[in-house]
């Protein structure tokens, strides 16, 4: 299990006691975590997550995470970390988009956190798929903003954190091969805090929803 | 054979009566499901009762699913003695409506003289119905609906449904869910909205006329079975089924010992032995997209019963009844736009040789087709509507669809002895929450018991039966 990076700030000075003692717990804590992460979940959680994978989550996010229908993102080859992380806030009713609301919140309510990370392995290891899109120019603009950005109103390039491939980091979500239509709703829900996220509200504050049409598609088509 | 033999064949106007409209009295919305899973009636609904791709899942997995708290039992072996849910899955739910029939009926009440009864009528409730819907034990769920009615003016047993299922993980991450259903009417089991049991119109007033025609899987025999059906779901796609049903009637009662039971000629319509089901279907799910073609049936064999004299024993020759009958269904799930469409085509051949036997039929072979097409739309799950056609034809027998008596008011008799009944069911629905639904539906009828005008040989027409109907819906 990888712990999330945080980020420190504020200007006060730490005495070189309380320094030492911090590093000290944060080297701890990374060991540890690194630990768990490299012994993975055991065989019997991960044939439970195999099991829900299969019997439940495949209803709606399809057979191996590449689901049909654009209501329901597409998991598969998405960063374990980044999945766990969306089940937790689940769980915690941390994400308030509507569909987290009416489908998640309830689903993932009683899941663990040993089952949450077998769950976040198993659909990390799917092939991806993506979803061409025919609109050349409406993809090649996508693409256009994906790695630059929006100059005009502030909007950073997508690629800077989602990565150029669009595959993501561990803490970034893999972006590629994802449908559409929920790629924007998503766009919509940070724009409105809906899903309170502030670097993506940020970002998302400033597109245009034609911008949005477009980066979503270049998206969709992107393996 | 007398026309007067003809006029009342009680045991048959009870076996064929109800069925297409009365049959969809009853109704189908339960939070339950909700609080046990957690999740909101859309996923598994697009508008209740009609079930998403999730919801048919969800039924097939014998409505298990469950993330609430549970209390359990392990022995010293880890094996698992008990899972029960902290908050047990009930849910309860009302009907309140009012119907205006196009023209009132004549009153029968006061025998001779020209009356007329009191048209526009006020249900209240029309239902109120006590679910147990949800989680019994890991793998075992159950649906289990108890009915107050108005027209009975009594509590009693209506849909239930008892699933054990279990899913097995095969080579590829492809699924197979099996299981085994206990139920008390045909197709009430199924997973599509294309069916009888589960089909358009999904509330329906209970103070029309109904036809005299229907088929034994259109809702005729409905919580007088039971059934026992073993069943597969490949890959949330193939399904098949195959069980037996046997007759399990309510309030029937041995004449000799006034016990329960066993059944004996006093009951009527009692099925010999068991009858079989059967059902495929085939589901294809692409984008938003979900389609289904599928074929169920039913081959039943009745003894008549219903003689008190001891002319027809629960013995000997049967009516039989083979049903077999087509559906498809097409979903559009959009966020904004919903949009559905349901149909069947059921069809029926009678071979009555038990009521051929006492002359209680004309025809010894008889047919009847039942065609039903629905078009369903909703904005938002908030404002919608649907459009639903129906159309039952078959051969003419004076025995099953009588004509006018001596003196009779007419209504539920056929002029021409036809079953036919054709006519179309529109409605709108207003949900100011996913489980409040306000209805106002307008059934019209172009034919009906084998006429437009004077069908029933006493001067009513078809279109006489058209109705309004007002519906308050709410589950909790």
């Amino acid at each position: 299990m990888k712990t999330r990076t945080t980020v420190m700030g504020g200007s006060r000075r730490l005495s070189y006691r309380t320094a030492v003692t911090a590093i000290s717990a944060g080297l701890l804590l990374a060991l540890g975590s690194h630990k768990a992460a490299a012994d993975g979940p055991d065989a019997d959680t991960t044939a439970r997550a195999h099991q829900l994978a299969v019997s439940v989550c495949a209803s709606c996010h399809g057979p191996k995470g590449n689901s049909e229908a654009p209501k329901f993102p597409r998991l598969a080859g998405q960063s374990a970390t980044y999945l766990a992380a969306q089940l937790r806030a689940f769980r915690g009713q941390t994400r308030g988009d509507p569909d987290a609301i009416g489908y998640m919140w309830g689903m993932a309510a009683n899941l663990d956190d040993k089952l949450i990370d077998a769950l976040g392995a198993y659909y990390t290891a799917q092939a991806a798929g993506h979803i061409p899109v025919k609109d050349a120019a409406l993809v090649a603009r996508g693409k256009d903003i994906y790695e630059k950005g929006v100059a005009s109103t502030g909007v950073p390039a997508c690629a800077a954190c989602h990565q150029p491939d669009a595959h993501g980091t561990p803490d970034f979500p893999r972006l590629a091969g994802q449908h559409t239509q929920y790629l924007l709703k998503q766009l919509g829900s940070f724009q409105n805090n809906m899903r309170d996220v502030a670097v993506m509200h940020g970002v998302a504050a400033g597109l245009q929803q034609s911008e949005m049409e477009a980066v979503a598609a270049f998206l969709q088509s992107q393996p | 054979m007398t026309r007067s033999r003809f006029a009342s064949p009680a045991a048959w106007l009870a076996m064929l009566v109800p069925l297409y409209l009365a049959g969809a009295q009853t109704a189908w919305a339960v939070p339950s499901f909700a609080r046990q899973t957690g999740m909101a009636c859309e996923a598994c609904h697009t508008i209740f009762p009609e079930l998403t791709h999730f919801g048919r899942t969800f039924k097939a997995n014998g409505y298990t699913l469950s993330s609430l708290k549970q209390v359990r039992d392990v022995d010293a072996a880890k094996s698992e003695l008990l899972a029960l849910s902290q908050m047990p899955p009930l849910s309860i739910m009302a009907q309140v409506s009012y119907t205006d029939l196009k023209k009132t009926l004549p009153d029968l009440s006061a025998d001779g003289v020209n009356g007329k009864a009191l048209n526009g009528t006020v249900a209240f409730p029309q239902q109120i119905s006590l679910f147990y819907a949800g989680e019994i034990a890991p793998h075992l769920g159950g649906f289990i609906q108890l009915t107050y009615g108005n027209d009975s003016g009594s509590f009693g047993i209506d849909n239930t449904d008892l699933r054990f299922a279990d899913v097995a993980v095969l080579s590829g991450d492809q699924s197979l869910v099996y299981g085994v259903s206990l139920n008390n009417n045909p197709t009430v089991q199924d997973l599509w909205n294309s069916t009888p049991a589960f089909g358009f119109p999904y509330a329906a007033s209970n103070s029309m006329v109904s036809p005299l025609a229907g088929t034994q899987i259109d809702g005729t025999l409905a919580q007088s079975v039971a059934g026992l059906t073993g069943y597969v779901f490949w890959n949330e796609s193939l399904y098949a089924e195959f069980g037996f049903y046997r007759s399990a009637q309510q309030g029937a009662a041995n004449a000799l010992t006034g016990a329960a039971g066993p059944l004996d000629g006093t009951a009527s319509n009692v099925i010999s032995g068991s009858a079989p089901y059967w059902r495929v279907a085939y589901e294809y799910n692409t984008g938003r997209h979900s389609f289904e073609v599928g074929a169920y049936g039913m081959d039943v064999k009745l003894f008549p019963g219903g003689s008190p004299g001891g002319e027809q024993l629960l013995s000997g020759k049967v009516n039989r009844f083979n049903d077999v009958a087509q559906d498809l269904q097409y979903q559009y799930l959009g966020d904004v736009h919903m949009f559905s469409v349901n149909g069947t085509r059921i069809h029926e051949s009678m071979t009555l040789d038990a009521s051929a036997a006492t002359n209680a039929v004309a025809n010894k072979s008889n047919d009847l087709t039942t065609w039903r097409l629905t078009g369903t739309y909703y904005y938002r799950h908030k404002i919608g509507g649907s459009l639903g056609y129906f159309d039952t034809t078959g051969s003419a027998d004076a025995g099953l669809y009588p004509s006018p008596g001596e003196g009779s008011l007419g209504v539920v008799t056929s002029a021409n002895n036809r079953p036919d009944t054709k006519g179309w069911v529109a409605e709108v629905n207003y949900l100011p929450w996913l489980n409040t639904k306000f209805t106002l539906q307008y059934t019209g009828f172009s034919r009906f018991n084998g006429g437009g005008n004077n069908y029933d040989g006493a001067g009513r027409n078809a279109a006489d039966n058209n109705s309004l109907y007002l519906l308050v819906w709410f589950s909790y």
